[in-house]
């Protein structure tokens, strides 16, 4: 009888300890921002630690070599786009693609505005482009999202493929690749330049086919 | 013994109060966001023909914004020259810089920083350079850098101005650093150093150029650092030739 209470005394322990921590993430809301200029892990720490003023912050992660920072802050506090933006800018780095994920599952993005984009002239595309790594997906996800009428651009690193939504009377699929291959990384019409694929970073040097 | 001794408690010290990783014997252009401090010490152990000094500063660096930096040295030396022993305070400094250019790219940032460095006459009349002249003096330069996940360069070039002594100097500092290991966040690294720093003193006619070997070891906020300097050239009287600097430090930031 003693070790029944016992057990269900931890089951119970358990169980109230996981719901509170689903609570917990539900009132978060989750913030990811992509950052230029993170040139070394000590600029991480610095960025790390301007937002550690958010009183509040946890989760928080940085990839250095895409840049990727992720936190997450009570939803309570309603932390808005701008705070976020103007905090990397006071920490000396460079702000880009931001995303807000907000408790109750609302999305906020400060993207471009792509309101000039026809809708009726969208259209989803494929391109093998050649790469091996995080920091070649920021790359090529940032490179094509920056070129006009592309609505969305997503690379996977296992399969190599781009996978882009964009009104092809603004971009087509020869100047996706051709901006790919200006940013170091081949696709199977254009490929990129010697000198500008051997300036990418080592863990991005991705074997060359001929 | 004594100056083994004095060294190790400095490192020591400041083994718990933290840091960054930049050069050793150069500056840097990234100030590490807005409304920090750095609490750091590069002791140097430096012996020339005329004798061995042991410089020991305490430095304290506190940047208002992510783009300007102010900073007060507090150095302690213990020296045994051909005409002098002792131990002081040396030449207190204060430095300023202000970064007016910034360019970002994924993974890699290019920086410029104008900065100014005055030495207070609060030490003894050693006529030791950089270390304690006794004598006000006003450093003006630039620094630039370029830092990236692969490797780091530093530059800088400047002039101190010692208006009632000789020490008068064109200064400019080159820099490499490589990482060795992958970078990760938080950090661990293990970086190495090749720093040339060449210098010019118009007024005495003597000129030096020196190649320093650094390793720098850092965690998140702290790092340890060991160079040595070594003489490329020398263009001075024999009695004043330098033969080595040891530099020894740590760096903390909070």
């Amino acid at each position: 009888m003693k070790n029944t209470i016992f057990i269900a005394t931890i089951i119970f322990g358990l169980f109230a300890f996981a719901k509170a921590d689903a609570q917990t993430k539900k009132d978060r809301d989750q913030f990811e921002v992509q950052v230029d200029g993170l040139g070394c892990p000590f600029c991480a720490y610095g960025l790390e630690k301007k937002f550690k003023e958010f009183k509040g912050i946890k989760d928080v992660k940085i990839e250095i070599e895409t840049g990727d920072f992720s936190f997450s802050y009570p939803a309570s506090k309603n932390l808005t786009m701008d705070a976020v933006v103007e905090q990397v800018k006071k920490a000396g780095y460079t702000p880009n693609l931001a995303t807000i994920t907000r408790a109750n599952g609302a999305v906020e993005t400060n993207a471009k505005e792509t309101v000039a984009i026809k809708q009726g002239n969208l259209t989803n595309s494929e391109l093998y482009v050649n790469g091996k790594c995080g920091m070649c997906k920021a790359r090529i996800e940032k490179t094509v999202s920056d070129l006009p009428g592309v609505a969305s651009a997503t690379w996977d690193v296992k399969t190599g493929m781009l996978t882009l939504e964009h009104d092809t009377s603004l971009t087509t699929k020869k100047a996706v690749a051709n901006a790919v291959a200006n940013a170091g990384h081949d696709t199977k019409t254009v490929k990129s330049d010697d000198a500008t694929y051997d300036a990418l970073p080592a863990c991005c040097h991705y074997k060359r086919t001929k | 013994m004594k100056h083994i001794i004095m060294v190790s408690l400095m490192v020591i010290a400041f083994a718990k109060v933290y840091s960054q990783g930049p050069p050793i014997t150069a500056d840097k252009p990234i100030m590490l966001g807005g409304g920090s401090f750095t609490m750091k010490t590069l002791t140097e152990i430096r012996n020339t023909e005329r004798g061995t000094a042991v410089y020991a500063p305490v430095m304290l660096h506190y940047l208002p914004t992510s783009n300007s930096l102010v900073a007060i040295h507090l150095p302690y030396i213990n020296y045994d020259l051909a005409d002098a022993s002792g131990s002081s305070f040396a030449d207190m400094k204060i430095m300023g810089k202000y970064q007016f250019y910034r360019k970002d790219g994924m993974g890699k940032t290019f920086r410029m920083v104008a900065k100014t460095l005055q030495t207070l006459p609060t030490g003894e009349e050693l006529d030791l350079m950089e270390l304690s002249t006794g004598k006000y003096s006003g450093y003006y330069g630039v620094v630039a850098g370029l830092e990236t996940l692969k490797y780091g360069i530093s530059s800088e070039i400047g002039y101190n101005s010692m208006p009632d002594g000789t020490l008068d100097e064109f200064r400019t500092k080159l820099g490499f650093g490589l990482p060795l290991l992958k970078p990760v966040y938080p950090n661990n690294q293990l970086n190495l150093y090749f720093e040339y720093t060449s210098s010019w003193l118009h007024e005495r006619d003597w000129y030096q150029l020196m190649y320093a070997q650094g390793i720098q070891y850092a965690r998140k906020n702290i790092t340890f650092d060991l160079a040595l300097q070594l003489p490329l050239v020398q263009d001075m009287p024999d009695n004043r030739k330098f033969n080595y600097s040891l530099f020894l430090g740590t760096r903390y930031t909070f």
